[in-house]
């Protein structure tokens, strides 16, 4: 999870990680070229918008990956629980931010911006996890 | 889980989750009630349109608390692979539906319905985890 891997499935993680990033920001490219160039509708426009978000499940699929195949106890409780405060805020946060949208229309949360809300609580909740097991 | 309590842990969890929903219940029928009747402005309305959100934030934090103090690793296991399969469920959708609205126009879908989504790939995961484990 380091800057520089030492073991195996941290380094492949990380690769797996990257490799899901590129593609993320190349079809991203491609479904914003294409909707404002050629003003796609019907089924094909779903599909086409879905595109984007292949790389982010891919990204949830690697997480899984990582955790089943990373051998340090140590690390992998660290990534579980640092997951589960991450999914607890952000439900917490869309819990709240859809009632208040419901109720005193606040503006509106897109969706996919849940998902790199959910990394944010993760990241933050990753510093406590590991300075309380030192 | 639901049906059997075999230890107190998973005891104190059943009923402090339906105290909860209890309480959901409760407050959304209140906030609905005073947002019918009185039409509150400025902070009180932010402050009753959060109120349904607040058994949620509980339910959520008595989950962790059930992890906590179960002392049965295999239903803690049990659990935490649930909530993690329900975590890669719920991110995988709503960033798909959310490109999905924001490129191809697909209906809204409210922020709320995200926290009963968790809880249904939670639920599926829960029973895909346990028949792994027969």
């Amino acid at each position: 999870m380091d800057c520089s891997p030492k073991n195996p499935a941290a380094r492949r993680y990380q690769y797996r990680l990257f490799t899901a990033m590129a593609f993320y920001i190349a079809f991203l490219v491609t479904a914003v070229w294409a909707f404002s160039r050629y003003h796609v509708t019907g089924a094909l426009a779903y599909l086409l918008a879905v595109l984007p978000a292949l790389p982010i499940v891919g990204m949830v699929v690697v997480v899984g990956l990582y955790l089943a195949e990373e051998k340090d106890e140590f690390q992998r409780a660290v990534l579980v629980q640092s997951l589960l405060w991450g999914i607890g805020a952000t439900l917490s946060v869309t819990t709240v931010w859809g009632f208040l949208e419901n109720f005193v229309q606040v503006p509106h949360l897109d969706l996919y911006l849940v998902f790199p809300l959910f990394w944010f609580f993760v990241g933050i909740s990753t510093g406590p996890l590991k300075a309380k097991y030192k | 889980m639901l049906c059997s309590f075999k230890n107190p842990a998973e005891h104190r969890y059943v009923i402090r989750m339906w105290i909860m929903a209890a309480f959901c219940v409760l407050f959304s029928f209140v906030a609905a009630l005073v947002f019918r009747l009185c039409h509150p402005h400025g902070v009180l309305s932010y402050l009753v349109a959060v109120l349904p959100a607040l058994p949620i934030i509980g339910a959520l934090v008595y989950t962790g608390v059930y992890l906590a103090e179960e002392k049965d690793e295999f239903q803690r296991n049990l659990l935490v692979q649930s909530l993690l399969g329900g975590t890669g469920g719920i991110l995988a959708v709503v960033t798909a539906w959310g490109y999905m609205v924001d490129f191809a126009h697909a209906p809204q879908m409210d922020l709320v319905w995200v926290y009963p989504l968790f809880w249904l790939f939670a639920g599926i995961s829960y029973g895909i985890v346990r028949s792994r484990y027969r």
